[in-house]
C-alpha cells in the first residue's frame, strides 16, 4: 500500500471516527467513544462508488423512458415523461417552474453523476492538482442531491389530490419509482465516496 | 487529557490539527479544505430541545389536519399526508409510499424524537443508556430528510394545478412549513462534536 501523505492522520495510523470525529488508533477497530467501526479510509470506496453510480445511471433510462404519470380526463388517457413535464409546462407559460424541474431532475442528476465519476477518475488515476476544487465540487453533489426528489413529490401530490373520478384522474407511472431509485442510489455513492482520497496525493509531487 | 481531547482530523481531508476551544458564535475551520468541524452555538443543546419540541407539535398538525383541497364541478378532493400514501399503496406504488412518507413524515420525526431522547439527559446531566446508540442514530438519519424538498415539490404541484380547479391549502400545510422551519433550525444550533462530548462526558 502506498504510504499516507506526511501531515495527515492515516499516517500516524490514527482514524477520524465517521460518527463521531473522535481521533483514535484504528488499530482498536472500533471508535471508543461511539464504538462505530474505525477505518483509516472507508473501505473499498471508489469500487463501491463506482457500483453505486453505475446502478444509478441503469436506473435512469427507465426514470427517462417510462411515464411518470398517467392523466386521464373525460375517458382520454394522456402519459407524461419527465421531459414531457417539463416541455408542457414551458407550453403553459410557467418558465420559472419548467426550470426549477428542469434543474432538479435533469441537470442536478446528470451532473451529479458525472461530477461523482470523474472525482473516482481523478483519484484512481492520481490527479494531483486542484485538491480544493475537488472537495468544493465533492461537497456541492453531496448538498444538493437530495433536491432532486422534487418531481417525485409534484407526482405524489398531484395523485394524492387529482381524484375526481372520471372528471379528471392522475395515476402515478413506473418512472416515478425509477426516478426515486436514482436519487436514493445516488446519494448512497455520494455518501460511499471519501473525500480524504483526494488528499492523499498530495505528497506525490515530490517523489 | 485536555490536549488529548483537543487533538482532532478533519473529516474530509484527513488534516491533523488541535482544535482551539470555541466561544458561541465561532466556527472551526480546517485550515488546508476549509471543511466546518464544528460550530459552536450558544445555549446549542437547549435551543436544540425547545425548537425539536415545536417541530414535533407542528408534524403532528401537519398529519392530523387537510393538506390541501381541490374543488371542481360540484366534487371536492381533500388531500391529508396519511391518506396520500394509503392511496399511493392502492394504486399499487407501495414503493413510493413508503419512500415518500419515509423522507417527509418518518425520518424527520424520528430525528427530532431522537434529539429529544439526547437533549434532556444532557441538560439534566443523567446518564441514560440510549444516548450512545441515539447519537448513531441521529448521524446515520441525518442526509434522509428531505422535508424542504417537499415544500418546493408542493409548491409547484400548487402552481400545475391552480388554473385547472379551485385550490384550497389547509391548516396542514402551514404546519408543515413551520415545521420545516423549526426542524432545520433544530440541526443547524446542534453541533456534532459539541453533542458527542456531552454524550463522552455522561457515558458510565
Amino acid at each position: 500500500m502506498r504510504p499516507f501523505p506526511s501531515e495527515s492522520a492515516a499516517a500516524q495510523g490514527l482514524a477520524c471516527c465517521h460518527v463521531c470525529y473522535e481521533l483514535a488508533p484504528v488499530s482498536l477497530e472500533s471508535c471508543p467513544r461511539c464504538g462505530s467501526g474505525l477505518h483509516l479510509r472507508i473501505p473499498d470506496s471508489l469500487q463501491r462508488t463506482v457500483a453505486l453510480l453505475l446502478t444509478s445511471s441503469l436506473l435512469y433510462i427507465p426514470a427517462n423512458v417510462l411515464p411518470i404519470m398517467t392523466t386521464s380526463q373525460l375517458g382520454s388517457d394522456i402519459e407524461s415523461t419527465i421531459l414531457g413535464g417539463v416541455i408542457l409546462l414551458i407550453d403553459m407559460g410557467s418558465y420559472p417552474i419548467a426550470a426549477i424541474i428542469f434543474v432538479a431532475s435533469v441537470l442536478v442528476p446528470i451532473g451529479k453523476l458525472l461530477t461523482l465519476y470523474w472525482l473516482c477518475w481523478s483519484v484512481a488515476r492520481r490527479h494531483t492538482t486542484s485538491h480544493h476544487q475537488r472537495t468544493v465540487l465533492y461537497r456541492i453533489t453531496e448538498f444538493i442531491g437530495r433536491w432532486s426528489m422534487v418531481d417525485v413529490f409534484v407526482v405524489t401530490v398531484l395523485v394524492a389530490l387529482i381524484h375526481l373520478g372520471g372528471i379528471m384522474t392522475i395515476t402515478p407511472g413506473l418512472a416515478s419509482i425509477a426516478f426515486g431509485g436514482v436519487v436514493v442510489v445516488t446519494m448512497l455513492a455520494a455518501e460511499s465516496f471519501d473525500p480524504r482520497l483526494i488528499w492523499d496525493q498530495l505528497g506525490d509531487e515530490d517523489e | 487529557m485536555a490536549t488529548e481531547t483537543d487533538r482532532a482530523a478533519c473529516i474530509e481531508c484527513d488534516l491533523v490539527l488541535s482544535l482551539p476551544s470555541l466561544q458561541p458564535g465561532e466556527n472551526a475551520t480546517c485550515p488546508r479544505c476549509g471543511h466546518v468541524i464544528s460550530a459552536c452555538r450558544k445555549d446549542g443543546i437547549s435551543r436544540s430541545l425547545a425548537l425539536a419540541i415545536s417541530a414535533l407539535v407542528l408534524l403532528a398538525l401537519a398529519n392530523s389536519f387537510p393538506f390541501m383541497a381541490l374543488e371542481a364541478q360540484g366534487l371536492e378532493k381533500v388531500m391529508t399526508l396519511p391518506r396520500t400514501a394509503v392511496e399511493l399503496h392502492e394504486e399499487g406504488y407501495a414503493v413510493l409510499a413508503v419512500l415518500v412518507l419515509g423522507v417527509i413524515v418518518f425520518v424527520p420525526g424520528l430525528i427530532l424524537l431522537t434529539v429529544v431522547a439526547l437533549c434532556v439527559p444532557i441538560l439534566r446531566r443523567h446518564p441514560a443508556p440510549w444516548l450512545v446508540s441515539g447519537g448513531r442514530l441521529l448521524f446515520l438519519l441525518g442526509p434522509w430528510s428531505m422535508a424542504e424538498v417537499f415544500i418546493i415539490g408542493v409548491i409547484v404541484s400548487l402552481v400545475k394545478i391552480v388554473h385547472l380547479a379551485h385550490v384550497e391549502v389547509g391548516l396542514a400545510f402551514w404546519s408543515y412549513a413551520s415545521f420545516v422551519v423549526c426542524f432545520t433550525a433544530t440541526l443547524a444550533s446542534l453541533d456534532r462534536l459539541t453533542l458527542w462530548r456531552e454524550i463522552e462526558r455522561l457515558k458510565p
